[in-house]
């Protein structure tokens, strides 16, 4: 095949000025686009003047878990679960679960998996082999060395511990809950895509043409 | 008697949609009749992030999903609960279905390649099945009409089995892209970009594509090609089309003159019945609903003389893949490598002539890899450990995800593999349903097994370490979740084949066939086969029935094998071919 240059394709790839005015056009003429066009357009332009980046911010986070109550589970347990996902995705020099508010949305889950009881009640069991495991009542140290302790059997086949799918089910849930945020997604992975851009960024590096 | 329309076009698809623009072009009065609701992309479709939905694009949790998709894209899909299909014993098919205007077109995976003479007279080459009763030739001028119009971005590379086109220009690789093109290089393989009906550059005053990557869920825009946007504006402009949405095709009425005299439809929401007449009925339904219709209209289904309506049905065959990651692009920044939703293709290069054939499986397949960064770190929950080490090792991998999979295998076509109506089963306005009967043979599982051979040998050409769950997908249910099974440390050990398809979700799985899972691709062809004898097949070259003249069916009902490429462009193709047909017929006498 021929291998065009990767920056004359993006050079190609901008839009014209006649081409912006045009869109410009159909922005006012279209109902519903004009909001989108402006951020097209922004991006476009952004893009000319030699940024480089599309401009776009994400939109912010639902207000839904803001001032949430939990309403599924007891105070004690949404205490414990909230400590066992900030230990799991803890908040460095990104965000972590804490930001991302990951107990209450699978709080808010739950309470609302009424049609599910087999979901529910594997959480109720899970919550059950963590107060077993001492992890209610255990400080930030023990807490810890509780995690550490529950984890091995995944790196390890031969180990094993009560509490092993306790921790598999609050990693899973917590990991969902985590990265489908706005803090896991954008603040922790930078996801760039659901954007407007005036081009795809092709690739500049020399070393990926030859393996 | 006096007709109402001069032609019927049921289904608003990439076909009912090409239909209806070229016939109301030419002058024809068209009836467009779809089966599900109206759609407006400025107001129903938009970019919506995971986090702005309550269930973050997962149903309710408990609740019985009635919709392929999720809860970004399941208005554009089809609720199976009011339009059931069974399956004969040992069947397993999945049949991606959408009910709405613009049909599966507002999701589709828009690769666009044409398909060459050595798939058209695959047949004649190794004394397998039919030929078809067209040619490359045949086709050219069509291919380049539809292209011309509809806009694909797209590399000339001047292969024989792998036919250029009117292109856009392409759109650029991203760096896994580019790995995986130079991986090729290396095992003397060609590869090209994805050929995508997705715009590059302002086309017929739509705008080029954004890159959101979010083409599943509808575009906003019109930069892919789809009926909403591309075909229906023009069609309406001309004033000659009506659109009727709403409305459940229950059969073609045919008159004494053995000609289709109309259709009768359901109201979808008042389940009134209502007769419309037309000079001409054009069946644009989809593949199966076409043969559905037609089986539904005459007792042994209409313009069957030949027998054939209903059998060799096929897909291509899905399955198999590599997923993981490529440890060059490891700890990289974050890039907007899925804002394409594209990849490479590299076009089959075996079994194209004498030199390439292979002595235990006849046919091809194109393969297509793509890679970087994606919505949702899919292999995360599955990654042991915790904490920081464990965050940044995501991110790290995040970035560097790759998959390898078959973008068309080409399914033999076999006469046991059909659709029948279902002597019992009816959907909600009182239609039987299909039942359908659709087994892989051996030379498919031969061919899926190659093509994991090669995927293997090119991922381990660029560098890749293979894992299970990386590569592009949203999150597949709720972990924890009944059905969505806990993918624990060293589940999926054999490393990181895949099952189905790209997109997750896609394909239904025969279950494992000699360890290896066969799917299907959502690209169902066959069932009313053309041919040139009106004794072999349903339709002629044109997709006029053999046997009905006012009677076309647009779709992949005509496909007497599958070929290698992505069947939309061509089912485009003979709809365009099937249009000049139709309008030199009416001119030429007045029905």
């Amino acid at each position: 095949m021929n291998l065009t240059p990767a920056g004359y394709i993006v050079f190609g790839m901008l839009p014209t000025r006649r081409e912006l005015v045009d869109l410009a056009v159909r922005a006012a003429a279209l109902p519903g686009a004009a909001e989108f066009f402006a951020a097209w357009l922004r991006a476009a332009q952004e893009h000319q003047h030699g940024s480089g980046s599309s401009g776009f911010t994400a939109p912010p986070e639902p207000l839904l878990l803001r001032d949430y109550q939990p309403k599924f589970f007891a105070p004690d347990d949404f205490e414990a679960l909230q400590s066992f996902t900030e230990i799991l995705i803890p908040t460095d020099d990104t965000p972590g679960a804490r930001e991302a508010r990951c107990a209450h949305y699978i709080d808010f889950l739950m309470q609302a998996s009424g049609d599910a009881p087999q979901t529910q009640n594997g959480w109720r069991d899970a919550m059950k082999a963590l107060q077993e495991a001492g992890f209610h009542a255990a400080d930030a140290k023990g807490r810890a060395a509780l995690v550490e302790a529950m984890s091995q059997p995944e790196r390890d086949r031969t180990a094993t511990h009560p509490a092993y799918s306790a921790y598999r089910l609050i990693k899973q849930q917590n990991t969902f809950a985590f990265y489908t945020s706005r803090a896991g997604m954008i603040g922790a992975l930078e996801y760039k895509g659901n954007s407007y851009n005036a081009s795809f960024p092709a690739c500049t590096h020399p070393e990926h043409h030859t393996v | 008697m006096a007709a109402t329309y001069d032609a019927i076009v049921v289904g608003s698809g990439a076909c009912g949609g090409w239909a209806a623009m070229e016939l109301a072009k030419a002058g024809m009065k068209v009836l467009m009749l779809e089966a599900g609701s109206h759609i407006d992309p400025a107001k129903d479709f938009h970019h919506t992030f995971l986090y702005q939905m309550e269930y973050r694009g997962q149903a309710k949790p408990g609740a019985l999903r009635r919709y392929a998709g999720s809860e970004r894209n399941y208005r554009i899909m089809l609720d199976s609960s009011e339009n059931p299909y069974t399956t004969a014993p040992g069947t397993v098919y999945n049949w991606g279905r959408s009910r709405v205007l613009g049909g599966r077109t507002l999701h589709w995976a828009r690769a666009s390649d044409r398909m060459a003479d050595y798939e058209f007279k695959a047949a004649s080459r190794d004394g397998y099945g039919m030929d078809w009763a067209v040619s490359y030739a045949d086709m050219k001028p069509y291919y380049d009409r539809v292209e011309g119009f509809i806009g694909v971005s797209a590399a000339k590379e001047g292969l024989p089995q792998f036919p250029d086109g009117v292109f856009l220009p392409p759109m650029p690789l991203n760096c896994a892209e580019t790995i995986f093109t130079a991986a090729c290089k290396s095992l003397g393989w060609r590869s090209t970009h994805r050929r995508l009906a997705q715009l590059t550059r302002m086309h017929n005053n739509r705008p080029p594509c954004h890159y959101c990557g979010n083409c599943v869920n509808g575009c906003d825009v019109g930069a892919m090609f789809n009926t909403v946007a591309v075909t229906l504006p023009p069609a309406l402009k001309t004033g000659n089309v009506e659109v009727r949405t709403d409305t459940v095709v229950a059969q073609v009425r045919m008159n004494n003159e053995n000609r289709a005299q109309g259709v009768t439809y359901i109201e979808r929401n008042t389940m009134k019945s209502v007769d419309v007449d037309a000079k001409y009925v054009v069946l644009a339904a989809s593949t199966l609903e076409n043969t559905r219709l037609m089986l539904l209209s005459a007792k042994d289904g209409l313009a069957n003389s030949s027998g054939t309506l209903g059998h060799y049905m096929m897909d291509q065959v899905g399955g198999g893949g590599v997923t993981g990651i490529l440890p060059k692009l490891k700890g990289g920044p974050s890039r907007l490598d899925d804002g394409k939703s594209a990849g490479i293709s590299i076009p089959n290069f075996q079994n194209i002539d004498k030199k390439t054939a292979r002595k235990d499986f006849i046919r091809g397949y194109v393969i297509n890899a793509t890679g970087g960064q994606s919505e949702y770190p899919q292999f995360a929950s599955a990654l042991p450990g915790y904490g920081s080490a464990w965050k940044k090792e995501v991110k790290s991998r995040y970035v560097a995800q790759a998959r390898v999979w078959i973008a068309g295998g080409e399914m033999l076509s076999q006469k046991e593999n059909r659709v029948e109506l279902d002597p019992e089963v009816k959907d909600r306005w009182g239609i039987p349903v299909l039942k359908i009967h659709f087994t892989h043979s051996d030379n498919d599982r031969k061919l899926i097994a190659d093509f994991q051979e090669k995927a293997d040998e090119l991922f381990k050409k660029a560098g890749g370490e293979a894992m299970p769950g990386m590569g592009r997908g949203g999150p597949t249910g709720f972990p924890g979740a009944p059905g969505s099974p806990d993918v624990g440390p060293g589940a999926g050990g054999q490393g990181g084949r895949q099952g189905g398809g790209p997109g997750g979700g896609r394909g239904a799985r025969e279950g494992a066939v000699g360890g290896r899972a066969l799917g299907s691709s959502i690209h169902e062809v066959g069932t009313a086969r053309m041919s040139a004898s009106p004794k072999d097949g349903v339709l002629n070259s044109f997709c006029q029935t053999h046997d009905v003249p006012n009677l076309y069916v647009f779709g992949g009902n005509a496909f007497p094998s599958t070929g290698d490429k992505h069947p939309t462009l061509t089912m485009m193709a003979l709809s365009a071919r099937g249009c000049d047909h139709l309008l030199e017929q009416a001119k030429g006498k007045k029905a």
